[in-house]
């Protein structure tokens, strides 16, 4: 085993409560949710399973009375994992889930694109589930144009079908999760104010001090 | 490989830069040595960042020296060792310029192109020997875009793959374990689809000019009486949410990585740089290379 501390990004002998914060934010980062359509979600199980026996490991030596509420509270997330592994977490599907659709979504799980594209250009209608299945695919290809405009497609035509709008409101997530991440936005020195803002500001306070019969800037 | 994969310089430290630097340094130096010195002419950021990522997969420290070069030679300057990371970046580096540069003869009859090949065609001949098939996959990636571009291909996803693809290749050669390299073929595929389409948009004025052929023209479908501006307004948010899915995927990727060093300037890159590089080219079009540090 790696060392605990180093896996959840901790120096040695951290506390109780760091432990905790570090523990929630990488669980937070390799949830299987956010690989979900990403051809890498065997390796983020991987790495989620070697968090969670680090985290394991650490509670275990750590006597606190928190400890049990905590563990429960892991093996919450890694009974959700185990079912995603499986497959049955993944397309409890409530659309036309006949076999053929089934078989389309687990050649698509186990990235076996070719035999999944054969089968989806057999279906005889182009359908809202035949839609979505064709963006499940193009999203994983890394066809993300196509992705996106098919399962667009697939919420217009069936609109009340949840796991066609879970499908695109991931991608739409995923999406602004990394525009607006917080190392690019609001920090740094591109969003403080500039000069004319900061200039602006100021001649209206003095504006405003000069109208009470103060005076903020003397000289103007 | 275009240079567009740089840090979001104001956001470093003044010695992130520097070994950032020495990184691009030391792909330079080891260019010079298979290639000559006139190789060097044809470095870029991306084999850079390449030699940045594989490098800080390594355990141990940075290891680099002030020195001399014949470009700058009056002040010293940190640059990297050469080490396995430096050498693959620049055989890569010297490849896909060689190419680039047939490219440029073939397609624009650019004497430029004849020029830097003879320069870079001893380095290319020791690299090709080097990684017979890499260079074959390399090649057969290159045709298959060069037949999309033949009958104008009007799929931007479709256009982009053959570039993704040969991108996914370099990165997934570079290290021997299956597991990593899956991880990191798939940031190659990403940065590589990031990259054409990125040129792609930069490129929109001068290919509507002499009308050669972009896929974002051909696909969201150019009138000429729209103006080459209006158009690249009314297709910004399209190639957008193209460019920047592409980058979460990389991030994706990313952050299962096990990084060892440089996590700072890695993640300067990853989660800024390319994120500001981006909106530049989407707000002002061209002219936004940065020249060489």
């Amino acid at each position: 085993m790696k060392n605990p501390y180093e896996v959840l990004g901790l120096k040695e002998g951290a506390s109780v409560e760091e432990i905790k914060k570090a523990y929630r934010e990488l669980v937070k980062k390799y949830h299987p949710d956010r690989y979900r359509d990403n051809p890498l979600s065997d390796l983020a199980e991987e790495k989620l399973r070697e968090i969670n026996e680090a985290y394991d490991y650490l509670m275990k030596n750590m006597n606190n009375n928190q400890q049990k509420q905590q563990q429960q509270q892991q093996y919450q997330y890694q009974r959700q994992h185990q079912g995603q592994s499986t497959g049955s977490g993944y397309y409890g599907g409530y659309s036309a889930n006949s076999d053929y659709v089934y078989q389309i979504k687990m050649l698509i799980q186990n990235g076996n694109f070719i035999q999944a594209q054969r089968m989806l250009d057999a279906m005889p209608v182009r359908d809202a589930t035949w839609n979505y299945l064709q963006g499940l695919l193009f999203l994983k290809r890394g066809w993300y144009e196509r992705a996106n405009a098919h399962l667009r497609r697939a919420v217009e035509m069936d609109p009340s079908n949840m796991e066609y709008r879970d499908a695109l409101s991931r991608v739409n997530t995923q999406y602004n999760a990394y525009r607006y991440n917080p190392n690019f936005y609001g920090a740094g020195y591109r969003q403080g104010p500039d000069m004319c803002q900061i200039c602006g500001t100021l001649w209206c306070a003095d504006s405003i001090c000069e109208c009470l019969g103060g005076d903020l800037i003397s000289c103007c | 490989m275009f240079g567009y994969i740089t840090p979001d310089k104001p956001e470093l430290k003044i010695w992130e830069f520097e070994v950032f630097r020495g990184y691009y340094c030391g792909v330079c130096r080891a260019m010079a040595k298979k290639a000559g010195h006139r190789g060097r002419f044809v470095l870029t950021y991306d084999c850079a960042f390449l030699a940045l990522l594989m490098d800080s997969l390594e355990d141990g420290p940075v290891s680099g020296k002030q020195r001399r070069c014949l470009f700058h030679p009056l002040k010293k300057r940190y640059i990297v060792d050469s080490n396995s990371a430096v050498e693959y970046a620049s055989d890569i580096n010297i490849l896909l310029s060689y190419y680039n540069l047939k490219d440029k003869w073939q397609d624009e009859r650019n004497l430029l192109g004849p020029a830097g090949m003879a320069v870079l065609k001893k380095g290319y001949g020791k690299v090709k020997k080097k990684y017979p098939e890499l260079a074959a996959e390399i090649e057969r990636e290159l045709s298959r875009l060069h037949e999309l571009e033949r009958r104008k291909c009007d799929s931007i996803d479709e256009a982009s793959e053959p570039f993704a693809r040969m991108m996914q290749t370099v990165f997934q050669q570079a290290r021997a374990s299956e597991r990593i390299g899956k991880v990191l073929g798939w940031i190659g595929y990403n940065l590589g689809k990031w990259i054409y389409i990125l040129d792609a948009y930069d490129d929109i004025e001068d290919n509507i000019k002499n009308g050669s052929y972009n896929p974002l023209v051909v696909q969201y479908r150019y009138e000429s009486s729209e103006g080459v501006n209006s158009f690249r307004e009314r297709i910004k948010e399209k190639a957008e949410f193209i460019l920047i899915y592409s980058l979460s995927e990389l991030e994706k990727a990313f952050s299962l990585l096990d990084i060892r060093k440089n996590k700072s300037i890695l993640d300067n890159i990853i989660y800024r740089g390319l994120l500001v590089r981006t909106r530049n080219v989407l707000q002002m079009g061209a002219d936004c290379h940065e020249k060489s540090v």
